[in-house]
């Protein structure tokens, strides 16, 4: 039946496919904008309590998707300071808090792979006549697969997460329920056939991004 | 009359937290080959890296070409244009070995054309001819330092600084890496490498430069010295 549902093309099935979709990518747009500049220059940057950034950072990583929804809710419901512009319950509300949950997976994860690369790498560029931005970009080059994992290690948290859409898009059907959060609904309202139907599509994402990671680390390894 | 390449005047170096180099004054020739000779822990790398202005000293002055070096970060980027280093374990970037001979040229603003025949030319040099399109990481390490220093080559700079580059190497690439080295002094090139040991400066004709815990020392042998003064401080740029 689950299969069915999928096959058949069910419309709120695919809506909420969509919707998770669209906001899981602009989300993860947004944060590796900010997410991984911040990695690189934590990394590379001499700055006094770097080593404290460094544990703020990692605090991140680990915030209650209900804390970031709360939080962003408090500033766009009609009270907050950011309420005239009408985002609650609209998909930018998901956009807005989900951006906040993926930038530090981002900027850890790019932070890590930049103080992963090999260290001969900066001078060499250098010594061979690049400016420093020039080498900086081919640092970025030579770790840009630590960078792409970085970037869909966010999306993998964004894309499962159900506080911050339930909180902020309000589970509004057609509009702003994405898979997490029907299948939440669906669920609890003994729709089980349609739950793992969305259960089945969200792993079959999750997969196919896994296995893209895999295959263009593979082609740049051969 | 020797026209000075470098003159160094009291610099010093920390390496880590102890003093790497300690130079009162050394002036190094424009055109010739230098050997910097010492053991393990002389201070020849981070001699080169200042040498190579990727290092700034923590204390000192020095002159390339007779102009005083400030090392703001333009002025440095532009005078490493002038001087590349090849480093003990040249490191390859990912790609083709023809992207990575290139990468001095295009940093520099060649088009991708204009330095195609650069790089052929620069592999020749190395007896690397027809590696263009090979994997870079591929290589095995005798392969990679040659291709290392056809990237260097093709930079076509005044300096070429080397750090150790006979160490771990088969005796073929010794013999190339010796010759090639010979004729690029010949036309005019500086060259200042650095190594172990004792009797490679005389077998190259070159000038040598005694480390010892990062300071110089008298040269023992009968090369001659490259000139510094030691302690005098007696500016020798032009002896």
């Amino acid at each position: 039946m689950a299969l069915g549902l999928i096959l058949s093309g069910d419309r709120e099935v695919f809506s909420a496919v969509w919707t998770s979709l669209d906001v899981a990518l602009w989300s993860v747009v947004f944060a590796s904008v900010v997410g991984v500049p911040v990695g690189i220059a934590v990394a590379l940057g001499k700055f006094p309590m770097k080593g404290a950034v460094r544990v703020f950072l990692n605090s991140l990583m680990a915030m209650p998707t209900v804390v970031v929804g709360l939080l962003v809710y408090g500033f766009i419901s009609r009270q907050g300071p950011l309420g005239f512009l009408g985002l609650l319950f609209t998909p930018k509300a998901i956009i807005i808090g989900l951006t906040i949950l993926a930038t530090p997976v981002v900027a850890n994860y790019t932070l890590v792979a930049i103080q992963g690369a090999d260290e001969r790498i900066l001078p060499t560029a250098l010594t061979l006549g690049a400016s420093k931005l020039q080498s900086l970009f081919q640092l970025i080059r030579e770790v840009r697969f630590g960078i792409i994992a970085s970037i869909i290690a966010g999306f993998g948290r964004v894309i499962s997460e159900v506080g911050v859409a339930m909180m902020l898009g309000g589970n509004i059907r057609f509009y702003t329920r994405t898979i997490t959060t029907a299948i939440a609904l669906q669920t609890s309202n003994g729709e089980f056939a349609f739950g793992l139907a969305l259960g089945v599509i969200l792993m079959a994402i999750s997969l196919a991004v896994n296995v893209f990671l895999t295959v263009a680390q593979e082609s740049h390894r051969a | 009359m020797s026209i000075a390449k470098y003159q160094l005047s009291s610099i010093q170096a920390l390496y880590g937290s102890t003093l790497g180099v300690d130079v009162d004054e050394l002036t190094i020739t424009a055109g010739g080959l230098h050997v910097l000779v010492g053991a393990n822990g002389s201070g020849k790398s981070t001699l080169l890296g200042i040498l190579a202005f990727l290092n700034r000293p923590s204390h000192g002055k020095m002159s390339f070409d007779g102009v005083p070096v400030n090392w703001e970060p333009k002025e440095c980027t532009l005078l490493r244009r002038r001087v590349t280093l090849l480093h003990q374990n040249p490191y390859m970037f990912s790609g083709t070995v023809a992207a990575n001979v290139s990468f001095g040229l295009m940093a520099r603003g060649f088009s991708k054309e204009s330095a195609q025949s650069v790089v052929k030319e620069s592999l020749e040099r190395v007896g690397l001819t027809g590696f263009e399109s090979r994997k870079a990481k591929q290589l095995s390490g005798g392969e990679s330092r040659r291709v290392a220093l056809a990237r260097a080559l093709a930079c076509k700079t005044d300096v070429l600084l080397l750090d150790e580059p006979m160490a771990n190497v088969d005796r073929a690439t010794a013999d190339l890496l010796e010759s090639l080295l010979a004729s690029l002094a010949a036309g005019g090139m500086t060259i200042v490498m650095s190594s172990h040991d004792e009797l490679l400066g005389a077998k190259l004709g070159a000038k040598v430069i005694h480390l010892e815990d990062g300071k110089l020392s008298r040269t023992p042998g009968p090369s001659p010295s490259s000139e510094f003064p030691h302690s005098t401080g007696r500016d020798n740029a032009n002896s």
